[in-house]
């Protein structure tokens, strides 16, 4: 008998709606305090504006809270959606869900997008989005079952807490001997103990017979779960087909799903390889070309880099199709079987490793000064587990290890560890101390900008030198590219609506390796359509890898080749042919602008989204330290002759540190300036009331918050 | 004789992928090459050598986040 108990604390039987063209046309919301369930219909309006997936999210966070709701008010709304077209199994990429919440870390939006199962099962259920309010001091699993038509809460008590054992519990608990019809989102102990907490999303492998999952990591989403109570969300359901979505042109979506899908099969082999490594691939690329992060973003290579490559994990890797979605062609979520972690409570035992994938490689290797594959993979396995978000966890460790280093802290600070980069025996020991939410790792948990503050006042810490080499903005994390040396990339992490993520605009290699963009306009073009266009696989559901990580081979003949325009042109059939309202390539950007532009009007409301708040740490606009520069002294001396103009004979390396900054920092604010202008907003960052008006997002509430910011034309 | 994106392509004593390149005339900025399972990058194209009988993929790789 199972040593767990569950508890009816509610329950609502309904009838599932018919799917139409890739809609169910409501939503579903649940508070969790009084306890409440409740199924509310999405006005017309509504799905012309914000579309579905994260611009459902967004509505419906912005109608739960206000702007003094904070991260951990039970007014605060978790959202989870798919979009129109998530969940179709035939066409690469259709399974990804989309987060939403206010942050523990940047107290604004957060939105954060995962693979797994559970945000086409939520739809197929009958429900667009999922809104989930209140807080419950017991533990509380969710249970929407499409299958019988029933959404039920149950209070539990003796539930495993890391999420790799209650994944496989409540699967098998809930599945009725078919696991495959489940996927349970969850998180672990260190999402409740730390503010840096994330979701694991299952999906079920049949071939390992095992439930595995994704992580929507980012801003501490992991962390507002917890915080409510939840210990899990669950959905159910069976049999997905082509027309599980109802598309109004299957014989159109069956056409190009094909051409999409087989391209795929046939070019991935030649490419990247991502079928069978994943995202590995990266990490000796990204080294070559100085922009793989290491020793808290102060270099971008190093010579034991290749040990973390993609050769070591092609043989750690258990072959085997690994899609995180079904008839997904890219199936690239590779793990490792039969790994025996050395440290934690799995310690000598045999576990399967999710991961890791080119972030937590980089967040959780080179970025620590680690390289070592096994360290990597330990990491990977424990911060999934306890619902750590690995990109944090390496950034807020790498920042941690550069502040031991410069003496910043000491191990009077730490309780103790020797905080240098390279230890791994200290990293792995942060990680267990934020899942039990004691010693040093409990203050790494709380972010790096908290942790700023905190040493400043506390240790005495100098506030100046952190504000440099701290590597958050907006309160988020950075992700684990360089950007030193491609302004269009500080824009792309600086300008981004969340904060330092790069799933808005990667352009390292259009702006610095290939040189595409060398002026001002051309790189806030390339940030007016990059994060349009990647905001519409939000809208919609989708993964952006088949889009620009396995490229047509006459791709580099046409006329943009950085758009990739023959797979736009497709995803626009694609979502003709679900939704059955014809569109072109451009009307896919216009979707997002609306949304896009929606978002950072929700941040304006809770206190953000101005220009100073696109502001970066110095460390990833160019050398903090002399050491830095000297490192690269013939790259920025050549910069500062040949593109400044400035006199740098005789100079000091201090001299020419300050010289270099002054300039690259004025580029980066005319980079603002360029973008903004671009984008439709002030010279202070805000969409004007003329962008609102023609996106359709001109609300009563909308116009008058820019009113008040004192936006009137 | 190797192998460039499928198609058959003379080799010679010391060529390297800098060579391989100037030799196809294809003007397109690679970033990666691929040599059988090594991968290449521009930075390293002048002093890495392309091995008899090697299958050469030309990465167009333009994406990584």
């Amino acid at each position: 008998m199972p040593d767990y108990d569950f508890k009816d604390a509610k329950t609502l039987d309904y009838k599932r709606p018919e799917m139409e063209n890739g809609y169910t046309d409501q939503t579903l919301y649940i508070n969790l305090s009084d306890p409440q369930i409740a199924i509310k219909p999405v006005a017309e309006k509504t799905k012309k504006t914000f579309i579905g997936g994260k611009g459902y999210d967004l509505w419906l966070l912005w109608n739960a809270v206000q702007p003094s709701t904070r991260w951990n008010d039970p007014e605060n709304a978790l959202c989870i959606a798919a979009g129109p077209l998530g969940g179709t199994p035939i066409y690469p990429g259709s399974g990804k869900s989309i987060v939403a919440t206010l942050s523990p870390t940047t107290a604004s939006v957060i939105d954060s997008n995962v693979g797994g199962y559970f945000g086409p099962y939520l739809k197929f259920a009958g429900f667009d989005a999922l809104e989930i309010q209140g807080k419950t001091t017991a533990e509380m699993v969710v249970f929407i079952d499409g299958v019988n038509q029933k959404i039920q809460l149950f209070e539990t008590s003796g539930l495993p807490e890391n999420a790799y054992e209650l994944s496989a519990i409540l699967t098998e608990h809930f599945a009725q001997g078919k696991p495959r019809n489940i996927s349970v989102v969850s998180t672990g102990p260190g999402a409740k103990n730390t503010l840096i907490g994330c979701l694991n999303f299952t999906w079920y492998d049949s071939k390992r017979k095992r439930a595995r999952y994704k992580q929507a990591g980012r801003g501490g989403v992991g962390s507002v779960f917890a915080d409510k109570g939840l210990k899990a969300v669950v959905a159910c359901w069976n049999n997905v087909t082509a027309d599980t979505n109802k598309p109004a042109d299957k014989a159109r979506l069956k056409n190009v799903a094909k051409q999409h899908s087989r391209e795929i099969v046939e070019l991935d082999p030649k490419q990247n390889e991502m079928a069978k490594i994943g995202t590995t691939h990266l990490v000796t690329i990204m080294n070559d070309h100085d922009l793989l992060p290491t020793h808290n973003f102060r270099y971008g290579q190093h010579t034991q880099a290749p040990n973390l490559g993609q050769e070591v994990y092609r043989r750690m890797f258990d072959p085997g199709f690994d899609g995180c979605w079904m008839g997904c062609t890219v199936a690239c979520s590779h793990g490792i079987k039969d790994f025996v972690p050395l440290t934690g409570p799995y310690k000598g035992k045999k576990v399967f490793v999710d991961g890791p994938e080119y972030e937590t490689i980089a967040g959780c290797g080179s970025n620590l000064g680690i390289f070592d594959p096994h360290t990597v993979a330990e990491m990977n396995f424990y911060s999934d587990a306890y619902g750590l978000d690995t990109i944090s966890v390496g950034t807020g460790i790498a920042f941690v290890m550069e502040c031991f280093e410069m003496g910043l802290i000491d191990q009077s600070h730490t309780g103790g560890l020797d905080l240098h980069f390279g230890n791994r025996d200290a990293a792995l020991e942060i990680v267990h101390q934020m899942a039990a939410g004691e010693g040093f790792g409990q203050i790494v948990g709380q972010g790096v900008r908290r942790m700023k503050a905190l040493f400043a006042k506390d240790f005495g810490a100098d506030a100046t030198i952190m504000q440099d080499i701290g590597m958050e903005a907006k309160g988020l994390e950075f992700s684990e590219y360089m950007t030193k040396e491609s302004l269009a990339q500080q824009g792309g992490y600086g300008l981004a609506l969340k904060g330092p993520q790069h799933d808005e605009a990667w352009l390292i290699f259009l702006d610095m390796v290939h040189n595409f963009m060398p002026t001002f306009e051309q790189k806030a073009e390339a940030l007016h359509w990059f994060p349009m266009f990647r905001t519409w696989f939000g809208l919609c559901g989708l993964c952006k890898l088949p889009w620009n990580d396995i490229i047509p081979e006459d791709n580099k003949d046409t006329a943009e080749p950085a758009k990739v325009l023959k797979h736009v042109r497709w995803y626009a059939d694609y979502f003709s042919a679900i939704t059955g309202n014809e569109v072109d390539p451009d009307d896919l950007i216009k979707m997002s602008e609306s949304v896009y532009n929606f978002q950072r009007i929700f941040n304006l409301r809770m206190g953000f989204g101005r220009r100073q708040h696109d502001d970066l740490p110095y460390r990833a606009v160019g050398p903090v330290t002399e050491t830095e520069y000297e490192s690269r002294a013939e790259r920025y001396d050549k910069q500062l002759a040949e593109i400044y103009k400035a006199d740098i004979d005789g100079k000091s390396t201090a001299e020419k540190l300050t010289q270099l900054r002054k300039q690259r920092e004025e580029q980066y604010e005319k980079l603002k300036d360029a973008v903004y202008k671009r984008r439709g907003w002030t010279p202070d960052g805000i969409p004007t009331h003329k962008t609102v008006k023609r996106l359709g997002i001109d609300f009563d509430e909308v116009v008058e918050l820019l009113r008040a910011n004192g936006v009137n034309s | 004789m190797i192998q460039v994106a499928g198609k058959q392509m003379a080799w010679h004593e010391g060529m390297t992928v800098s060579d391989l390149l100037d030799e196809l005339k294809d003007p397109h900025p690679y970033a990666v090459v691929r040599i059988n399972q090594q991968y290449v990058t521009r930075p390293n194209f002048e002093h890495t050598f392309v091995p008899d009988d090697a299958d050469v993929f030309l990465i167009p790789m333009i994406a990584g986040g």
